[in-house]
């Protein structure tokens, strides 16, 4: 029975454990691993050690006849499935056919040439070591830029030239701006590859069902409804015909926003055996098989007056894309140009993108996908002017933020952005760090001779993504909420959290919307077969989205609540609060359960009302919400090893409403210390053969807890008029200001050595490199 | 990777050379090497184990010499594919006499590829340098045993 009891307290903007952490920590969660069934087959995938390389043939005979081995499959076996599907539709992209085994060639070490097929998984995995490849090696070419020189390697011989697309845009009067410019500051700036490292690798479980030819696809996706519908695309079945279930999903940061070959193929063999099969990737696989993020070369240039006010920002973007498109990667630096100028008020902006095939695996979204890139450029370069300029950092920004009276404010790359007040979080940073003391204290270091930095970033960032004319497949969300015979509340929503904890953000807005407990509320997605048509967890979406979706839907369920009340109550004047429907005239009450009995029995129904309470809402966003902060960062440097000591780290992110802090804290930890990944260690390194050279732990190095610092959070509210809800999102964020404040913090330790830029990762030898007097 | 160095052996430049083409001596020398035989004039198939820390295999390979110019120099393609990757390598060996004993300069470029490449990338360097000392070293032995009165 649902509790009846009344609430008191309202539970949004309050502290909330999360729902979903005790199945968590209790390893009782439902992965796609743990799913058996009776007579499954597990598959294994024989993987390209070449980066380019003509396929001569395939000998099978051998795993064949390993005992246990009941199929083995290669590219000609598959060559009807469709294409992995690209979703970007810029003009003039090239799209190579992208199958989902090779076909007679290969194009990045980790590309699957054959699968095989087998009674348990170590079967699988050693009959994978008796196919023989007749391999012919060609040249390969793994750097971008290396790949638009005259005469390198083509990747897709069909386009020698590697470009896969160019893309331009363009505002205000730029050359004009730059040839009248008082200062011009320049510098190339690299967003290196990084490997996305959930915790639980992909997976994917198909089971076939001949008599309904039916097929369901477990696998581990931030999209399962995306997925159903491309999926169904790729093997030619109907999509009412295919179920995808992404069960608990350990991690996804944008590498499961993604219809890889694998699903279409466990599909295929399911459908070929009869028998339901598995694949789970291994760690090595994931490494080299999975997107990459990151992977930028920008050349930057800023116009600026002497008194420090940004007149103009130029862009060169060379996108390493990989050998192929997976189902974003064309898409993710567009999101850069769009976020070029920060919260900045210079309009006059002029960005061209190159996107460059390479023989490695495809780049496409990962945690703030194209945002990072364009934060750490902006934020870079606004500290380079500074420094040219001689200028405090804070006080270039301050000259420059867009002021709070100004939004909603259109930039110069096409966005409007809603809402903001950049010096609020600043601000607050600026206290909490006590910075005018901590640049004394580095006068002091300096004179000792001591490398002490201050760091500091200001960003902004696209959330809510989006409103479906800017996204390849729609960009509204969906939610279904019913109360149930007994009262309790049951919400079907189409996001798919991956550790975001929207089973407790959902269930605080729907108990206090519907004034019944929050235990009462299940919140219930990722099966298709369950959930209606929804878009997914991505781009930090979901409670800006997915909640104003299940909100919306909860004031209709509202309406037909109060209907059934007054019938109840025999009243024409009812009001609804706190899990009960009160006559306003003679203060009798009913309970949400005994309304939800009455619908359900529907012995009597108010005029024109069907029984049952459910509702839904489908909602389109009229803008994406542009959420923002201030991070600080404190470093020293070890004089004799370079070892970057981050001595504090102060966070202040602006996300809008808050629904849950603890949430919100969780997020901001996660995402900074995502983000000290990539300034301080990561780095996906492939040779110039296209052999990738960090393909484990031991050589791709992620932080761990003891290298993750005390994080000093604060947050403020600037609520967004795009939502009912106010919220604006923080999935991302704290990735995206993390890294540039880290190396500005850097650089400034190190800029009396006359060092101005440094990119990233700053590893211990490299910053040893610059003490000794070399260049990083 | 480029590979370069120099090692003495106690030889005279003409038995150096000689030493250095025979399948016999060298299967002898190479670490790991399980098989050397020659299969035609100039070249040589190869099969050796391979251990990388944790990752270890077998190789089937070939090695070919080409370009002689006895008792100066050769040229050496090595080629080898297993399970844990493949290798590719070239290198000249240049052999300068100095009386009763001559130097071995080598100068060449490995590649190698597959889960070696992603694995052992760290231990590569130094264990390719290590093979090549204890390939000298045996070599050193060969020749000094062979000379012996």
């Amino acid at each position: 029975m649902a509790t009846t009891i009344t609430k008191l307290d309202t539970l949004v903007g309050r502290k909330i454990k999360r729902k979903e952490d005790p199945r968590l920590i209790t390893g009782t969660a439902t992965y796609v691993d743990d799913i058996q069934m009776p007579g499954m087959y597990h598959a294994c995938i024989v993987r390209s050690p070449h980066a380019a390389a003509h396929i001569r043939g395939i000998e099978t005979k051998a795993a064949l006849e390993l005992p246990g081995v009941v199929a083995v499959y290669t590219g000609a076996d598959v060559k009807d499935v469709g294409p992995v599907p690209c979703g970007a539709s810029l003009p003039g992209l090239r799209v190579p056919h992208h199958h989902i085994l090779a076909q007679d060639r290969v194009y990045y070490v980790g590309h699957p040439v054959a699968v095989v097929v087998a009674r348990d998984r170590y079967i699988a995995r050693d009959a994978v070591d008796l196919i023989e490849v007749d391999f012919d090696p060609t040249d390969a070419v793994a750097d971008p830029e290396k790949a638009l020189a005259e005469g390198a390697p083509a990747v897709h011989p069909q386009w020698p030239d590697n470009i896969a697309f160019n893309y331009h845009q363009e505002n205000g009067e730029v050359d004009k701006v730059f040839a009248e410019a008082e200062v011009v500051v320049k510098q190339r700036i690299t967003s290196q590859r990084l490997i996305p490292c959930s915790m639980e690798t992909r997976g994917v479980v198909a089971d076939y069902r001949s008599g309904e030819k039916a097929l369901t696809i477990y696998s581990s996706s931030q999209i399962p409804h995306l997925m159903r519908s491309l999926v169904a695309g790729m093997l030619g079945i109907p999509e009412n015909k295919l179920r995808v279930v992404a069960p608990e999903v350990g991690g996804g940061f944008g590498c499961k926003l993604n219809v890889y070959a694998e699903e279409a193929l466990m599909g295929f063999i399911a459908i070929r055996t009869g028998k339901p099969v598995k694949w789970i990737e291994s760690r090595r696989e994931h490494m080299q098989a999975t997107i990459h993020g990151r992977g930028h070369v920008d050349y930057y240039e800023i116009a600026a007056r002497r008194d420090g006010v940004i007149t103009g920002i130029k862009l060169k973007l060379i996108q390493d894309l990989g050998s192929y498109h997976q189902l974003l990667t064309p898409v993710i630096p567009t999101l850069s140009v769009l976020m070029m100028p920060g919260l900045y008020r210079c309009k006059t902006v002029r960005a061209d993108i190159v996107g460059v095939f390479t023989n490695c695996v495809p780049t496409d979204a990962y945690r703030g996908a194209g945002r990072p890139e364009a934060t750490h450029g902006i934020e870079r370069m606004v500290d380079i002017l500074a420094a040219e300029l001689k200028m405090d950092p804070v006080e270039i920004r301050l000259k420059n933020f867009i002021h709070s009276d100004e939004f909603p404010y259109a930039t110069g790359t096409g966005l409007m952005y809603d809402s903001g007040d950049y010096t609020k979080p600043l601000k607050t940073a600026l206290e909490m760090a006590n910075y005018n003391e901590l640049r004394a204290e580095q006068t002091k270091a300096r004179a000792a001779g001591r490398y002490m930095g201050i760091g500091l970033s200001t960003y902004g960032e696209i959330c809510a993504i989006g409103p479906s004319p800017a996204t390849p497949a729609g960009g509204w969300e969906s939610a279904t909420v019913r109360v149930e015979p007994s009262g309790t509340v049951t919400v079907l929503t189409g996001i798919k959290p991956q550790g975001q904890g929207e089973e407790t953000t959902f269930s605080q807005i729907a108990a206090d919307e519907l004034g019944v407990g929050f235990d009462d509320v299940v919140v219930m997605h990722g099966d298709t077969s369950v959930v209606q048509y929804g878009i997914g967890t991505f781009g930090s979406r979901a409670t800006a989205i997915g909640g104003t979706a299940m909100y919306l839907a909860i004031q209709e369920l509202k309406t037909k609540i109060k209907r059934f009340g007054a019938m109840l109550l025999d009243s024409d004047d009812v009001s609804y609060a706190n899990g009960r429907c009160t006559c306003n005239k003679s203060g009798k009450s009913v309970s949400l359960a005994e309304i939800a009995g009455a619908a359900h029995r529907a012995m009597k129904l108010p005029a024109n009302t069907e029984p049952g309470l459910v509702a839904s809402n489908f909602w389109e966003p009229p803008n994406f919400t542009f959420p923002f902060g201030a991070h600080i960062v404190v470093t020293e440097i070890d004089k004799d090893t370079g070892a970057i000591e981050i001595r504090r780290y102060i966070a202040v992110d602006d996300c809008g409403k808050v629904i849950n802090p603890l949430i919100v804290a969780g997020q901001v930890q996660g995402g900074v210390v995502q983000g000290l990944g990539q300034a301080l260690y990561e780095h996906g390194i492939y040779d110039d053969s296209g052999q990738l050279l960090t393909g484990e732990f031991m050589d791709y190095a992620i932080p761990k807890a003891s290298m993750s610092p005390n994080i000093e959070m604060a947050s403020t509210e600037t609520p967004t008029p795009v939502n009912p809800l106010r919220v604006k999102g923080v999935g991302e964020a704290a990735t995206i200001g993390c890294s540039p404040a880290v190396v500005n913090s850097v650089v400034d330790a190190l800029s009396p050595l006359g060092v101005r830029h440094l990119d990233m990762p700053l590893t211990s030898e490299k910053i040893w490199k610059v003490l000794q007097g070399g260049r990083a | 990777m480029k590979i370069h160095g120099s090692h003495a052996l106690p030889a005279g430049a003409a038995r150096a050379y000689n030493l250095l083409q025979d399948p016999e001596v060298l299967a002898s020398c190479m670490p790991g090497c399980e098989k050397l035989v020659k299969v035609a004039d100039g070249t040589y198939e190869m099969k050796m184990k391979m251990v990388l820390a944790a990752v270890s295999g077998q190789f089937d390979g070939k090695v070919r010499i080409t370009d002689p110019d006895p008792p100066h120099s050769f040229k050496l393609v090595v080629e080898g594919t297993g399970r844990i990757g493949f290798m590719k390598g070239e290198g000249l060996l240049r052999i300068t006499p100095g009386g009763e004993q001559c130097t071995v300069q080598y100068d060449g470029d490995v590649h190698v590829g597959g889960t070696i490449a992603a694995v052992g990338q760290r231990l590569i360097d130094s264990t390719s340098k290590l093979m090549i000392k204890r390939f000298f070293d045996k070599l050193c032995e060969r020749a000094a045993a062979a000379s012996a009165p």
